[in-house]
This record gives structure tokens, sequence and C-alpha cells, in this order.
């Protein structure tokens, strides 16, 4: 679903972000992306949402080869990826319930419609019936719910998340990253920087080890559960 | 398929995935077009809505800014009008020496009319002139005070259709015994011709100016408004909004500031006309309703109305084409 052949990623400034970068997530499957701060992790995640394009080799999201994705297919390929952030952002002027619709509306999806699955998005992260409040009324827990909420809501098949937990304490991480198990489980992709060693650890899936924009190790964990 | 639509630059999707793949299509081409138009329709005008004063404001100064060349349209309007009326009376008056008794002034007269180049005559008699000025000019109780009657007997040439040289035939005129001045105009008309010419073409200047400051107007508040939703911008971005959907709220909210100053700048006005209203009447009046004072008729109104609109549109396009080019990525 995901496959990097021998990416190389450098600034305009000289430093090289990423340094013959190969791997492939199969669909379904969850994994981390790990290694000390800018090792390279955000830079990885930009290049799968095309928001940075790399220096060399090749991109695959979903068969689609990204170095020849013009730019104008660029919202297209990004319509089918759920993305999720460290500060969330939300538009903190509009309601909980706008904020989630805001991909469908993109999309185009018809309004009936878009009532159906916001709902159903905002009951699969436990905040049905705060649609109307603005973000400012929940907690920063809860405002990377409804993040995530908007990331899911036009079913992708590919979840990326950079730094989901970074403002989260331990016992609300533990909730998020439960989550994003929950979507691998009906077959979404999911990809998650995080540099949380206790909290990956305990979730048991595949984690790519990232130092200085080398993938030093991909671990794979072992049929325990 | 995606290969059914050209318009969609994704690439074919790959062979068939396993079920498990949950995403549904989004629904492409008419509805999602209606769809995407009616949010943008409505949340631009929401937009507009949340700063009711800085958007009146704007609005007001767009109105006056539109208003201007309408009134000068009108006047000029009103203006041509009048002028038609005097080239109409395009005729010779003959002024005959006073104190002539009524047989010559007919006798004259009869010779005028006996001109190859004369189309009609009409006499006016002293008694006559000064009826028709008691009751114009509103001199009545000074015309009282008159023992006698001061005005001569005037002939009102009019000269054959066509005749290039009515002013050889007033000199002709000017040349008789009995006549005392000739009066032609024709300098005169050229005159107010080439002033209505001069002041038509100043309007259409000022108008040409004042639709470039709407343009202004509306481009730089559409610009601000762009720069002040930067992040909104960018979030749109990054959940794949197109260049067109980012786009589309501001250009709605061009046409809206475009046609709601034009409304406004309709209902401005109606507002002068209805004040002028009552003192022109009274000049029409004293010109013994020769002409009536021309409103803003129903076509022009609707051109302003879409002119207002189009200029707007087109302000926003131009702030959106310069702001939103250089998006990110």
């Amino acid at each position: 679903m995901i496959r990097f052949d021998n990416v190389s990623k450098r600034y305009a400034s000289g430093q090289e972000a990423l340094h013959e970068l190969s791997f492939e997530l199969a669909q379904g499957e969850m994994a981390f992306v790990t290694g000390h701060s800018g090792a390279g992790k955000s830079t990885l995640l930009r290049l799968i949402a095309l928001l940075d394009r790399p220096t060399r080799g090749r991109v695959h999201v979903d068969g689609q080869d990204l170095a020849q994705t013009r730019r104008r297919a660029v919202p297209h390929l990004r319509r089918r990826l759920g993305m999720v952030f460290q500060d969330h952002r939300l538009l903190m002027d509009r309601s909980i319930y706008d904020n989630v619709a805001l991909p469908l509306i993109i999309a185009g999806v018809a309004r009936e419609e878009v009532g159906k699955r916001v709902r159903a998005s905002l009951d699969k992260v436990g905040l049905l019936g705060r649609e109307g409040d603005p973000p400012v009324a929940l907690s920063t827990g809860e405002q990377q719910r409804v993040g995530i909420a908007r990331a899911i809501v036009t079913k992708p098949p590919v979840l990326i998340a950079d730094e989901p937990t970074g403002n989260l304490d331990p016992q609300l991480s533990a909730e998020i990253m439960a989550l994003f198990g929950e979507f691998q489980q009906v077959g979404t992709t999911v990809l998650i920087a995080s540099h949380d060693l206790a909290l990956i650890k305990r979730m048991n899936q595949r984690v790519l080890v990232l130092d200085h924009g080398r993938l030093i190790d991909d671990f794979r964990p072992r049929g325990v559960s | 398929m995606n290969r059914r639509k050209p318009k969609n630059r994704m690439k074919a999707p790959p062979p068939a995935k396993p079920a498990t793949r949950v995403e549904r299509r989004p629904r492409a081409g008419l509805g999602a077009w209606r769809e995407q138009h009616l949010y943008s329709f409505f949340s631009s005008l929401g937009r507009l809505a949340a700063r009711p004063w800085a958007t009146l404001l704007t609005l007001l100064v767009m109105a006056l800014a539109l208003a201007l060349p309408l009134l000068l349209y009108l006047g000029l309007n009103n203006a041509r009008q009048l002028h038609g009326d005097i080239r109409d009376a395009g005729a010779i008056s003959v002024f005959l020496k006073p104190h002539l008794d009524a047989a010559a002034v007919s006798a004259l007269a009869q010779r005028v009319r006996a001109h190859p180049d004369v189309a009609t005559v009409v006499v006016r008699t002293p008694e006559q002139g000064l009826e028709e000025f008691r009751n114009q000019s509103g001199f009545s109780d000074a015309l009282n005070v008159l023992r006698d009657n001061p005005l001569p007997a005037v002939l009102l040439v009019t000269p054959r259709a066509g005749l290039g040289r009515a002013a050889d035939l007033a000199a002709e005129f000017g040349r008789e015994a009995q006549v005392d001045l000739v009066q032609y105009d024709a300098a005169w008309r050229q005159r107010l011709e080439a002033i209505l010419a001069a002041a038509t073409r100043a309007a259409q200047v000022l108008a040409a100016l004042l639709a470039l400051a709407v343009l202004l107007v509306i481009g730089n508040t559409v610009r601000l408004d762009i720069l002040g939703r930067g992040e909104e911008i960018e979030i749109m971005q990054l959940l794949g909004a197109s260049a067109g959907f980012v786009r589309r709220p501001f250009l709605y909210a061009g046409l809206w500031y475009g046609a709601f100053s034009a409304a406004l700048a309709l209902f401005v006005v109606a507002l002068v006309e209805w004040a002028l209203a009552a003192p022109l009447q009274q000049l029409v009046a004293s010109y013994d309703h020769r002409f009536s004072i021309q409103g803003l008729a129903v076509l022009p109104a609707l051109a302003a109305f879409a002119t207002g609109a189009l200029l707007g549109w087109l302000g926003a396009w131009i702030a959106t084409w310069r702001h939103l080019a250089r998006a990110p990525r």
C-alpha cells in the first residue's frame, strides 16, 4: 500500500533528511516510525502526502507512483489519505460537526450522506453528541479525537499520523493508539510517527527506526499479542 | 472508474483490492459540483454576515462609487432631451420694428411665406406675445404695471427641411426695412451640442475610473480575507481541496460585494431622484411641460446591477489569482 524505493530527500538548505530509504507496507498493516527528533520521521510522512517530493527514489501510495502525480492531481491523492497531526489542526471558528464534515464537502459528498458519515465517525471516536460544540470546548485529548474523526470520515485506505499523542498524557495516548489499532483491524493501512517508545512497545506492531535519515531497523513483532 | 472521467487526472486504480477496502468513492460530476457550489454560496454569505459593520462600510463605499456614474448618466440623459427640444424648435425668430400695424405685419408675413426656402411662417402679435410671457415667466404682476405693450410682432419662420444655409436666410430677413432683429441661434446650439458631448465623455471616463476603484476595493477586501484565512486554506489543502474549491468562496464573496453594492447604489439613485423630484417638477412646469424628467429605467438599472456583480466577481478573481496561485505545494 505504501512503498519507498531508495528514497532520498535533501532540503534546499543542504540537510539530508532521508537517505536511501526502502520499505513496503502492505494493505491493512500498521507500523510505527520512530527515531530521535530530526531523524526524518516527519519528512517521511510529508513525502507520502505529497507535501514534499523526494530528491531521489520513488514513493508509491495505493499503487500510484507519486513522482508521476501532477500538481493538479495532488488534491485527489490527499483525499484518499487520512492525516492526523500533532496539533490536530482543527478550524477553531467552526463547530466540531463542520470540522469533521469538511473532507466530505471537499470531496463533494451529498449533504444527507454527510450527516450520516460525520455522526458515524464521531461515534467511533466516542464524541457523538458533541457535534455542535466548538473545538475549544473540548479537552486536548478530545480535540485530537476530533482530528482523527476528520481523518477517517472519508474512509481512506491509508491513515498517517504525525506524533498524534505528542501532547497527551499516557492514559489518553494509550486510548488514541487503541483507536488507531481499531482502524487497522478493519483493513486500513496505518503509519504513525512517534517517539513514545514505551507506547510503541505495548502496541506490539511493526516499527521502522530512523537515525539521521537512514532506516537502521525494521522490527516486526513475533506472534505475541 | 476514473478512466471514464478525463477531468480526473488520477491514474487508473490498481487491480482489484481485497474486499476489506472500505473507501467509498465520492460522487463525481454534477452532483458534487452542485454540492460544492451550494457550500461556497452559503459559506461566503455567512462570512459577510459575520462581520456586518465592516461589510456594510465596504458596501457603502462601493455603492457611492457606483451611484455617481449612474446619476451622471441620468443627468445627461435629461439634458439631451432638453437639447432635442431646442433643436426641434429650430426656427428663425424675426422681430419686427415696434408699432408696426397689423396690415403691414401680415403683408410682410405673406412675402416671407412666398420665399422658396421657407416652410412655415407663424405670426405672433404683440398681444399674443404678452399673454405667453405672462403665463410662462411668472412676471404677470410686473407686466400688469406696464401701460403699453412693449413687445413687437414676431414672425416665427421655419426654414425648409434640410436647408443647409439657414443662416443666410436669417441674414436675408435682417436686410428687410421693417425688421428690427433676427435671432437665429445656430452657434448657440452647436455650442450646447459640444458641451453635451464633452460632458458625456467626461462621465464615461469618470465611470471607468470609479469602476476601477470598485474593482480595487473588492480586490483588496478579498485579499485581506484570504490573508486572514491562511491557516484555514492550508488545512483545506491538506484535506485534499482543489484550487477551485479554495478559490470559490472568495469568488462568491466578490460577487456578493458587487451585487449588494450595486443594489445599494440603485437605492441611492432612487433616493436622489426622490429628493430632486419636487424642484425638477417646477423646472419642467416653467418649460410648459415640453419635456419630462426621466428616472432610471428598468433596463439600465438591471445593467448597472449586472455590472456591479461582474466587477465584484472580477475583483475577487484578480485577488485570488494573485494570492492563491502561489498556494503551497
